[in-house]
């Protein structure tokens, strides 16, 4: 550091004096002033010495090589001054409470007695490093040219370290008697007893504590100070491992005897205790560890009892509504797994659970009643139904219905709930609510009937629940829907549903709003994708186009009746003309319960009208070839209703009658039939050629429903039979002037299992093809590809309308081969296919 | 030992009385350790420090070089100091007592 000389030439260099080389110092006679002065250091007597003199006397014996006798010497020294007089000191304040701490002897101290023997010994202890400290910081100094020149030169540690090392040895490390503990044992059992009191809840010196740790933070193991040696993680380990002890204890004791929320509240303030006592007590250092500890002991171990302990768990906690419980646990779960394992397990299996309930408790209901209507809907139950009907609309429901509506509520209520729990109590953490959301989705989809009971819900809501509502309230039970709808995973199964559902809505005109129907189809459209809706979408096409065609043909008519002058009363006839394809019509069909396979309704119509209807169908047929060549023309008359205008004998007023087109052809015949004549079954079957199974039902509503009874049935009784006998109720004196004879086939309701395993096989086979489309696009792109690889894509490309069955695919591929789409590949490592152009 | 006095006064073995700023002088941690409090030896009560080794002439040439320094230590390329080359041993050891 010194400024370098400028150096002139010529001049003479002056030679150091003799003096100042030190040349005439004897270490004899100069170490004795050095001793003398450090044990007025020692003693605190420094205030007369000269730091120069000691400087200089200890910088002259340095210069004359002797800085290893001095260093020697001075080690020596302190040796000898902290084993003897030190260590007295120290070990005197060693009381009888505290060694008699050893193991029986904790129970003959009271902790109060520990504790000021305890402190006292922590005392002197302290002072004697904090003395020592200052002493040697001064000893250092005086001694700064032996530790530069010498310490440096022969690799040795600085006379600091070594006296450092000489305290760790002397001081701690030394038996307190022979063959006893080492201070520094007894230094780590008393401070552990300390800590053990504060956490019993006894104040104690913490700073007294924390000097001591930070003398140990100052000491390490070996002379050469590594930093990761240092004694205090000797002692830290022991406090670890007693802390660990402590807590496993007192976890166990406290799964045993409170309950979850309080163990929770406790385990969070006993983190934050230790983390405070890290703090001021111990080391900075300790704290993340003895935080694991903790919270491995009283968290990790734990969570598993803690979430599963019986009227306080977890369980409970959802139960009851218990946020901040719930809270306090995942806080807790979350500082030992990040991904909350257990806790997620937990909430998995409660709505699971719950889930269950709710898809039991939806079968019961849905079975509780069946007895009565499965009876009556399969067969010829018409009774039932036609009970049913009668009371309409107190009690429009089908229990099945209702069970179906009560599913998706409670299935929207428990989403509901975890969710709030979600976001309320776990901080909306992503995983878990996922975990849930995955659990909703199994409970959704493990629910056999599932689609079809959203599909009911929402038929529900477009029928009845909407009515009174405001627009938000139908947004937000749309909403539900979809919410529910996101779960399932047999979205094509749903369609099919929902299309059965839409189909009947439309054509019965059961639908509230078109424009809410229409909003949901935009819902599910987002939600699914446009393919899923193109059908839906188009059906509600058919409906515009065919409003279209009726006002078109009506407009048609009056033309056409201007001109030919013809007095016949027009017939109003309003049409649909639906896309065969789109429009599920086998659920007609199928609701009508009846095997009509021996007639013929596919293709031709055989029903017989009277002359006037039969003209307007002509007409129709007509008019619609003008406008669409080449387009054949179904008549389904089961699904057709029609207004007829009535006088009855005895009231005096018209009568509106709304009934079935059957029922309009059957009260047609009665028309003309001479007053008191009867006409029997057979004899209504062959004039109107209506099939058996609506025949019957129609003159069941005509004949036995007591508010629609415009015919008579000879004998009396409520179930059509051939050879039953009808003629026309003179009696019969409507109370209302709008009637309306009640439509069998209606309403939407859960189908029966008959019904519901062909639904699934015409699903079942659909997807089949859907599968086998998927398989040929994806080989056709790829050419060749190995079985499994195929498998995982065709999953993949179909994830987002079904859960394809891995052996349906398997079949479907077998399928494809034999038909020479693909080809199995000999040569191939793993089995693989070849796509066959 | 009341408050520390900005300056200390340095004295030569014949006898000559250098009084100079506490923080020119501590650029010896040799110095600066003499004078700290906490030490409580002698020099840091009384703010004399008296060197038996140095005479005057070296003592001066070294208060020259503590000032020296302090003008300049913040500054960066700084010409050398001058002194007379008759002593230059002697400062080479004096600059190795003292540690600068």
């Amino acid at each position: 550091m010194m400024a370098t000389m400028s150096r002139r030439g010529g001049a003479k260099i002056r030679p150091p004096r003799r003096g100042l080389q030190g040349a005439d110092v004897d270490f004899d006679t100069t170490w004795p002033i050095l001793e003398g002065a450090f044990k007025e250091i020692h003693t605190k007597n420094a205030s007369a010495l000269s730091f120069e003199e000691l400087y200089r006397n200890a910088y002259k014996i340095v210069l004359k090589k002797k800085g290893e006798e001095l260093y020697n010497k001075v080690a020596r020294f302190e040796e000898q001054w902290l084993g003897s007089t030190v260590r007295t000191e120290i070990v005197r304040t060693l009381t009888p409470p505290l060694t008699l701490t050893d193991g029986a002897g904790r129970t003959l101290a009271t902790s109060s007695e520990r504790r000021t023997a305890g402190e006292k010994f922590l005392k002197s202890l302290k002072h004697a490093w904090e003395d020592y400290q200052v002493c040697m910081g001064m000893l250092t100094d005086v001694l700064m040219y032996m530790d530069r020149v010498y310490c440096t030169d022969h690799r040795q540690p600085s006379i600091f370290a070594k006296s450092m090392g000489l305290f760790r040895d002397q001081i701690l490390r030394t038996p307190v008697q022979p063959a006893s503990t080492t201070l520094l044992d007894v230094l780590t059992r008393i401070v552990l007893d300390q800590i053990q009191m504060d956490r019993d809840g006894e104040a104690i010196d913490q700073f007294l504590i924390k000097s001591n740790v930070y003398m140990l933070e100052g000491l390490y193991e070996s002379d050469l100070e590594v930093e990761d040696e240092k004694l205090y993680l000797r002692f830290e380990k022991v406090f670890l491992d007693q802390s660990a002890n402590f807590y496993r204890d007192e976890g166990e004791r406290m799964l045993k005897e409170s309950d979850a929320g309080s163990y929770c509240r406790h385990a969070k303030k006993r983190i934050d205790e230790e983390n405070d006592r890290c703090r001021s007590t111990l080391s900075e250092s300790t704290s993340a560890k003895i935080q694991a500890v903790v919270e491995g002991e009283l968290i990790r171990h734990k969570m598993k009892g803690l979430i599963e302990m019986e009227n306080s768990g977890v369980a409970f906690m959802v139960d009851n509504d218990k946020f901040h419980e719930l809270s306090l646990v995942f806080d807790l779960e979350a500082r030992v797994d990040p991904r909350k394992s257990e806790l997620t397990r937990a909430m998995q299996r409660l709505v699971t659970e719950m889930g269950t309930d709710i898809n039991n408790a939806a079968l019961t209901t849905s079975e509780a009643t069946p007895q009565r209507e499965a009876a009556g809907d399969d067969e010829d139950g018409k009774p039932a139904e036609e009970g049913a009907k009668q009371k309409l609309p107190a009690k429009p429901l089908s229990q099945q219905t209702v069970a179906a509506l009560k599913w998706v509520e409670e299935i929207l209520r428990l989403k509901d709930r975890f969710d709030k729990i979600c976001t309320t109590s776990f901080s909306s953490d992503q995983t878990v609510s996922s975990a849930i959301n995955r659990s909703m989705a199994d409970v959704v989809n493990t629910f056999s009937r599932g689609s079809e009971y959203i599909s009911l819900f929402i038929d529900d809501n477009m029928k009845r629940g909407i009515r009174d509502k405001t627009e938000a309230e139908i947004d937000s039970t749309l909403e539900k829907a979809i919410m529910v709808l996101r779960y399932l995973s047999d979205k094509d199964l749903f369609e099919t549903y929902y299309k059965k559902h839409l189909c009947k809505r439309l054509l019965l005109k059961k639908s509230v709003s078109i424009d809410v129907e229409k909003q949901m189809i935009s819902r599910m459209k987002i939600e699914l994708g446009n393919s899923f809706t193109l059908k839906l979408e188009a059906m509600f096409k058919d409906m515009t186009l065919s409003e279209e065609l009726s006002n078109g043909f009506r407009a048609h008519i009056a033309g056409v009746m201007d001109g030919a002058h013809n007095n016949s009363k027009p017939v109003d006839l309003s049409i649909r003309v639906l896309t065969s394809m789109t429009w599920p019509l086998e659920a007609f069909r199928g609701a009508s319960g009846e095997d009509r396979d021996e007639n013929s309704l596919g293709g031709r119509d055989i029903t017989l009208y009277p002359p006037e209807i039969e003209r307007l169908k002509s007409g129709f047929e007509r008019f619609y070839a003008q406008k669409y060549s080449g387009r054949k023309l179904t008549w389904y008359n089961n699904m057709g209703d029609a207004d007829l205008r009535a006088r009855f004998p005895r009231s005096t007023r018209i009568h509106d009658v709304n009934c079935s087109t059957y029922a309009m052809l059957i009260l047609l015949l009665f028309n003309d039939l001479p007053a008191g004549e009867s006409l029997s079954l057979e004899e209504i079957e062959a004039r109107t050629n209506i099939p058996r199974g609506d025949l019957a039902r129609n003159l069941q509503s005509l004949a036995v429903a007591p508010k629609t009874r415009f015919l008579v049935k000879e004998p009396m009784s409520r179930d059509i039979n051939s050879g039953d006998r009808f003629k026309f109720n003179d009696d019969f004196k409507p109370s209302f002037i709008k009637i309306k004879v009640g439509v069998v086939s209606a309403g939407n309701k859960v189908e029966n299992d008959r019904e519901r395993k062909e639904t699934e096989k015409k699903n079942n086979d659909s997807r089949g093809f859907v599968i086998e489309a998927a398989v040929v696009r994806i080989m056709k792109q790829r050419k060749q590809l190995p079985h499994a690889q195929l498998l995982t894509e065709t999953i993949t490309q179909l994830s987002h309308q079904f859960k394809p069955d891995v052996n349906m695919i398997k079949k479907r591929i077998e399928g494809l081969i034999e038909r020479e789409y693909l080809e199995r590949m000999e040569d191939a490592p793993v089995p693989s296919y070849k796509y066959l152009a | 030992m009341a408050e520390q006095a900005d300056y200390v006064t340095l004295v030569s073995s014949d006898g000559y009385s250098y009084v100079v700023q506490r923080s020119a002088a501590c650029i010896s941690p040799a110095i600066r350790r003499m004078l700290d409090p906490a030490n409580g030896f002698l020099e840091s009560k009384t703010g004399v420090i008296r060197f038996d080794n140095f005479h005057a002439i070296l003592l001066e040439t070294i208060v020259k070089y503590m000032y020296y320094n302090e003008k300049n230590k913040d500054a960066r390329d700084i010409a050398d100091m001058d002194f007379p080359d008759s002593l230059c041993l002697e400062l080479v050891w004096a600059a190795d007592y003292l540690d600068i």
